[in-house]
């Protein structure tokens, strides 16, 4: 929907976010990567609630699922 | 200065380097002979399945056990079907895959969301007069973490096809062939929403769970009524796209004739209609989206009553990912016909409200199960090497809706239904083993069987409102003169005096400083106390109605989960007892007055409890030599079959292994 945008981390970076993502028991580098970044942008920009669907579309949309009425 | 390679030194250097890709290749243990089954049947439970090898009613079973093994397979916290199957694919626990509950929370927001996945429409769009050309497509994504096993698998060359398995919608990229299941949308984006026509002036029209009841005037014998499709982004306000249809209804016998788009069908009453396409045409000429329905003729006189199945992606021409490849998705409805594509065929909401009744259910179930039997009876033959995995919904879905035809002491028990059907989850029970005795005939000494659930069962008596009661025990403030807004998850709350708050069906959160908007509590100390004393408080609850206890243990997600993930989720989880689970209004936040009621909905058996209660199945046809093997284990089984080394990550080890107790 927004494309994609590739970043290249290489040398020491690279090694380190290795370690990291090892240590904290992520699977891969990418998914630890994935995972800093929505936290960090979760911490400094607004939640983006105005573009979200409304909480009644959320709710008709999670009934079919059985485990709520 | 410029160097160059000499071609010969880099032609011997790439040659070196692919001989040591080659012969690392082979190195692994990989037999190419070895062949891995695994049939997945979600919650099938340990005791019933003990009582119905017992009374000699599963045979193939009975041998599978006897030759081989059967243990009792520990399954996840919480023990909810997205939450067990990703500890099965992953081999990692919520804190590892990210998910702990159907539901989860933005923290931020309070907004609600479906764990395992989120489709969404298009963002940007042009507005030119009434049309809004939508800039970019929609688009689904997975909300699971972690690598599934038959990525691993890929990695390593070992074949592999991964039938209807839940939490990988939209599925993952992969080299061998999958159909996503279970948390796989309808054509509206929800999980399900099926459509009543009638002209019965006592039914209440508009939205009911998980369906919509639409007026309709039979006029000269006909009704004309339109399908509801998906939500038009393409027109302002994103109204539905819809198709017509005809009825016309014989004034003298039970039977009607629908035609839509062409297609004509007759039905009688009574009577299920085959997959019929339909196409909505969400901008002329250039947008259209194609679906697939099942029409149902309940009643033709007096009262015309048609039930409409939702709106499935037509597996022929998906609007979203259901496959890898894409196209297989077609193939398989090319080979064996159309198909619930939805990842929850069994259509629980139209019995819940009274639309479907329990003998229409039942059928509409059986239907489900015999297309998932007919892809297996198609699939199962062509596997020659590497792993095969299919899964089965119908014991998890029929269990949730007919228990009460076994258990007298259920509020929802009638003796005369039950003596009518009472057997059939028994018969549910009993074509699994028809399944198995597919299988049996088919094992050799270089195949290995795995067959499993992620969870059992048990009765659904009792609910029981966390919110309500942590209300009243002064955890929650609510805010004075606030008319409550009942879709609106704890919208009266005042977040300024509120401790801790209940969301989805085993969730216990802290309003915690700097993760919630207006976080009281402190991480740390605070944090722990508070939990401590809720925790000790809710394992002390009795049920006035028999005194037994309603929580039998509540785990903080810091002592049971594990991985970069383990502090996203809830901060404890509630256990209930067998026979009590969360009520239907606590789990998005609402407050009924009661702490504990009935539960009055055909909805009777539940497993969404104490994760030791209710364990799954596992059996093999080679000894399992773990003591308390467990979901987490079963990912490492699959690696360690084909030699492959699990990633570190992983918390269990081969079944085939002695040791290892883990969640």
């Amino acid at each position: 929907m927004f494309g994609s945008h590739k970043v290249k981390i290489e040398g020491e970076l690279l090694d380190k976010a290795k370690q990291c993502a090892d240590a904290c028991g992520y699977s891969s580098v990418d998914e630890f990567v994935l995972h800093m970044l929505e936290k960090e942008i979760n911490k400094v920009l607004p939640s983006d609630e105005g573009s979200a669907p409304s909480k009644e579309v959320v709710r008709k949309r999670l009934q079919g699922l059985g485990y709520i009425e | 200065m410029s160097r160059r390679l000499n071609p010969k030194i880099l032609s011997s250097f790439l040659g070196v380097l692919l001989s040591i890709a080659f012969l690392s290749g082979c190195h692994r243990s990989w037999r190419g002979e070895h062949k891995l089954i695994i049939i997945g049947i979600d919650g099938m439970d340990p005791d019933l399945l003990t009582r119905f090898m017992r009374e000699g009613k599963m045979p193939n079973f009975t041998k599978l056990a006897q030759q081989g093994s059967f243990k009792p397979l520990t399954t996840s916290i919480p023990p909810q079907s997205p939450v067990a199957w990703s500890n099965m694919i992953t081999g990692l626990n919520s804190g590892g895959h990210g998910l702990f509950d159907f539901i989860h929370r933005d923290p931020k927001t309070m907004q609600l969301y479906f764990s395992a996945s989120r489709v969404e429409g298009p963002k940007h769009a042009v507005h030119i007069g009434k049309w809004i050309i939508p800039v970019g497509g929609g688009s689904a994504e997975q909300l699971r973490r972690g690598k599934a096993f038959w990525e691993i698998l890929d990695e390593h060359g070992i074949p592999n096809s991964v039938f209807r398995i839940p939490s990988n919608f939209p599925p993952v990229s992969a080299k061998g062939k999958t159909l996503s299941g279970m948390g796989t949308p309808d054509l509206r984006g929800t999980y399900g929403t099926f459509s009543f026509y009638t002209d019965d002036p006592t039914a209440e029209a508009g939205a009911v769970e998980g369906g919509q009841i639409i007026p309709v005037q039979v006029e000269n014998s006909q009704v004309a009524a339109n399908l509801i499709g998906p939500d038009n982004t393409f027109r302002k306000g994103s109204p539905p796209a819809t198709e017509r249809f005809v009825v016309s209804i014989d004034p003298l016998e039970p039977v009607a004739r629908i035609a839509v788009q062409g297609h004509e069908l007759v039905l009688r009453e009574g009577e299920w209609s085959d997959w019929v396409k339909v196409e909505f045409q969400l901008i002329p000429f250039f947008g259209n989206v194609q679906g697939i329905c099942r029409f149902y003729l309940k009643q033709a006189h007096p009262r015309f009553q048609l039930y409409v199945s939702p709106m499935n992606i037509d597996p022929a021409d998906p609007s979203l990912p259901i496959s890898t490849p894409a196209s297989y998705s077609r193939a398989l409805s090319d080979e064996d016909g159309e198909f619930y594509t939805q990842g929850i065929a069994e259509d629980t909401k139209a019995l819940s409200d009274g639309v479907l009744n329990d003998g229409e259910f039942l059928q509409q179930s059986l239907t489900v199960l015999a297309e998932h039997r007919r892809i297996f009876d198609g699939e199962f033959p062509k596997f020659k090497k590497g792993v095969f995995f299919f899964y089965f919904s119908s014991l998890d879905l029929n269990s949730h809706m007919l228990w009460r035809f076994m258990d007298r002491s259920h509020p929802e028990y009638d003796a005369a239904l039950a003596s009518q059907y009472g057997p059939a989850i028994e018969e549910f029970y009993q074509q699994m083993d028809q399944i198995l005795g597919q299988i049996l005939p088919k094992l050799d000494e270089h195949t290995t069987l795995l067959v499993l659930s992620d969870h059992g069962f048990a009765p659904y008596r009792r609910s029981f409102n966390l919110n309500t009661w942590l209300l009243n025990n002064g955890y929650i403030t609510r805010k004075a003169g606030v008319a409550a807004d009942e879709t609106e998850p704890l919208a009266d709350v005042d977040w300024s005096k509120t401790r801790a708050y209940g969301l989805g069906l085993n969730g216990l959160y802290l309003n915690l400083r700097g993760r919630e908007p207006e976080g009281i509590v402190a991480s740390g100390a605070e944090a722990d106390a508070v939990l401590r004393e809720i925790r000790d408080k809710l394992l002390a609850i009795r049920d006035p109605d028999g005194n037994l206890p309603v929580i039998t243990r509540v785990d903080f997600a810091g002592d049971v989960y594990r991985g970069p993930y383990t502090h996203d989720g809830p901060d404890a989880l509630v256990g209930y007892n067998r026979g009590y689970r969360a009520g239907w209004k606590t789990i998005l936040g609402a407050f009924p007055p009661e702490v504990l009621e009935d539960n009055a909905n055909p909805w009777s058996g539940d497993h969404c409890m104490d994760y030791t209660l209710v364990p799954g199945v596992l059996l093999s046809n080679r000894a399992i030599a773990a003591t308390s093997p467990a979901l987490t284990d079963i990912a490492p089984t699959i690696l360690a079959e084909f030699g492959i080394s699990q990633p570190h990550v992983m918390m269990g080890q081969s079944v085939f292994l002695p040791g290892s107790e883990k969640h």
